[in-house]
């Protein structure tokens, strides 16, 4: 690794090997790049849904179009077990990629063991991206599609208390200002939200923010995607706090949060901090903090001994917040 | 579970599944990544189950990195020692073409392992540059080598036998490569050997870092390379940067295979005619090709000075590459 004059904790050892075995080979993001960034190729494939891994956790998949922001047609898909019947909880999936980049299949294979282990049913949400579709479009699909899925519990076969929202990255953000608009706008009631190294901050300020201009989502990635999101309105006082959440000085009211992150990503400090506003608004909230990972880097590097940490304390968060 | 190396090398076409498992393990190396994380990568590269055994412990873990316990029915397959340590995955059936591979640079890890925590890093505190004189002194004096004593290190790829005398395994910018004192002279290996610089005991970074430089020169025609006969080019060696080349080492690259020929012959014929006999070119387009190449260099290789400026910078470039190549 080259020296560094901004002093930052390290890389874990064994994310460090993998980091620097792949680091040349991830693609990088400008405001040009958004389009070939979308195309490449990641080697995450602890992410992708496929059909032999439904199969292999006996789940099925069923896609449906339904009203989004101003009515329009977006997707959804709905993953239950085969032999799901009755009221199970409820997971409302919603993707990450920067604002700009994934589809709803990018994150739910993470959830598949709870969808089986109990008996969840999860509505993944097909949101439309920034650039094209900027703030607000990203979050009131997002809205939209929580609200569909609440007002269908019933046929989806999901018990409409036991609902939580959940998602990774810029879905982790989308998540949390879902959030804030169903408590806003006296929406659905949601039981939990599972904030994964969640993108809620377009301020660009914090010490986290400097000190990542490395790794798999960097300072400069990050810039990229909040442009996308918002042009011209990033770090101004025209951005909202269901765009970026960190915005928002009231959290009174919100579900009980679980918030996780890395010690050595660019969303440490906002991730962090979100875990002490909410818990200083007398919100519920558990917070990991886990030492040396870079961003995602338990979707990256599964088999390392920090990721399967992080993985076991989420799996063991969704079985008290799901399992009955 | 997809084998880890699969899509490693998905991800990077042009480098071989090979050579993504040996920069993986330098890198986990590098890392100071202890066994439990070596089986761990092991078992994901190979998609299956990795384990070692050390006196009566066996560690286990799966292919998605969770810890196995012990059990009775293990079937190693492939297997390798490595010291006191025996390593093995656990493949069912036939093996995948990396599994040999895989176990041999777990071996090596794994070695590299036992010797820096068993040893108290004789050697490798006396190579490492970090340390202060007093310690290398120390650590040279445990190994029964006096601090004014003449030495030099030489270089040999790990995955050879250490030729016989004290020897420990280091990661480099060019890799994992074994370094083995020579107090003599005449050690010799049976394979690609670079040989240090003859220094002081306690200036044995020095030597080591030049047998490293010498090392990443050999090739089949030239096996054995000395540092010393590197002249002065050692020092411009020294300072070549892998990842900030000198532009004349960039343009050099950037020549083609013919550009490339063409170009050694000029350099090499006493005259543009003797270079085109020897190329079974035609006098004049050897003439337009050394005129083409010229422009596109920025010197002119027939000159003396062109030519010294050719000479390094194919020496900078052969220490360019990727890092793994020489093995």
């Amino acid at each position: 690794m080259t020296t560094t004059a901004t002093p930052r904790p390290p890389f874990d050892p064994e994310l460090d090997a993998l980091l620097s075995l792949v680091g040349d080979q991830l693609p990088t993001l400008t405001a040009d790049t958004i389009a070939e960034f979308r195309e490449a190729a990641l080697p995450v494939e602890a992410l992708v849904i496929t059909d032999d891994k439904l199969e292999a956790a006996g789940v099925t998949r069923r896609d449906l179009t339904i009203p989004g922001y101003e009515g329009a047609d977006i997707e959804v898909s709905v993953f239950a077990r085969a032999d799901h019947t009755g009221a199970g909880p409820g997971i409302y999936h919603v993707h990450g990629g920067g604002m700009i980049t994934g589809d709803r299949f990018l994150g739910p294979a993470a959830m598949l063991p709870w969808i089986a282990d109990h008996d969840a049913v999860l509505v993944t949400v097909e949101y439309r991206l920034a650039p094209e579709f900027p703030d607000p479009y990203p979050v009131e699909d997002s809205y939209a599609g929580l609200v569909w899925t609440a007002e269908h519990a019933d046929e989806l076969g999901v018990d409409p208390a036991r609902l939580i929202i959940a998602g990774a990255s810029a879905g982790g953000g989308l998540a949390a200002g879902t959030a804030l608009l169903a408590r806003d706008r006296k929406g659905p009631a949601l039981a939990g939200q599972l904030l994964i190294c969640p993108m809620l901050d377009d301020r660009d300020e914090s010490a986290s923010t400097q000190q990542y201009d490395t790794g798999t989502w960097t300072r400069e990635f990050n810039r990229v995607g909040w442009d996308a999101l918002l042009g011209d309105r990033r770090g101004t006082d025209e951005v909202s706090i269901y765009a970026a959440p960190a915005r928002a000085t009231d959290l009174a009211g919100l579900p009980p949060a679980y918030i996780d992150c890395g010690s050595a990503e660019v969303f440490r400090d906002e991730d962090v901090a979100y875990a002490t506003a909410l818990w200083q608004a007398g919100v519920q909230a558990e917070l990991h903090v886990w030492a040396g990972g870079f961003h995602g880097f338990d979707m990256l590097a599964p088999h390392t001994a920090v990721a399967q940490a992080s993985i076991a304390a989420r799996d063991n968060w969704a079985a008290r917040m799901l399992g009955s | 579970m997809q084998e880890l190396v699969g899509r490693l090398t998905a991800l990077d076409p042009e480098a071989s599944e090979t050579l993504k498992v040996v920069a993986y393990f330098d890198a986990l190396v590098a890392s100071g990544v202890g066994l439990d994380g070596l089986l761990r990568a092991a078992a994901a590269l190979s998609g299956t189950t990795a384990g070692a055994q050390r006196g009566s412990r066996v560690i286990r873990f799966d292919a998605n990195g969770r810890r196995l316990g012990a059990t009775d029915d293990v079937v190693p397959s492939p297997e390798r020692s490595a010291g006191e340590v025996r390593v093995w995955l656990e493949r069912d059936g036939a093996l995948h073409a990396n599994d040999e591979m895989v176990v041999e640079r777990l071996a090596l890890a794994a070695e590299l392992l036992e010797t820096r925590r068993g040893q108290d890093g004789g050697l490798d505190v006396a190579l490492d540059q970090q340390r202060t004189v007093d310690e290398r002194s120390a650590a040279l004096s445990r190994l029964r080598i006096a601090s004014h004593d003449r030495i030099r290190l030489i270089a040999t790829d790990v995955a050879e036998p250490a030729p016989g005398a004290t020897s420990t395994v280091l990661p480099t910018k060019y890799g994992l490569l074994r370094a083995t004192v020579d107090l003599s002279g005449d050690l010799h290996a049976k394979t690609r050997v670079g040989k240090g610089i003859w220094a002081r005991a306690d200036h044995a970074p020095d030597s080591w870092d030049a047998a490293t430089i010498a090392f990443r020169l050999t090739s089949d025609e030239d096996p054995v390379v000395d540092a010393t006969d590197l002249g002065a080019m050692l020092l411009l060696a020294q300072a070549h940067d892998p990842d900030h080349p000198h532009d004349d080492v960039t343009r050099l690259a950037a020549c083609d295979a013919t550009q490339s020929t063409v170009l050694r012959a000029l350099v090499e014929s006493e005259s543009i005619r003797s270079a085109a006999a020897k190329l079974g070119m035609h006098h004049s387009s050897v003439q337009a090709r050394h005129e083409s190449l010229t422009r596109q260099l920025g010197y002119d290789p027939r000159t003396p000075a062109g030519r010294a400026r050719y000479v390094a910078a194919a020496m900078l470039l052969r220490l360019s590459g990727d890092a793994a190549s020489a093995t």
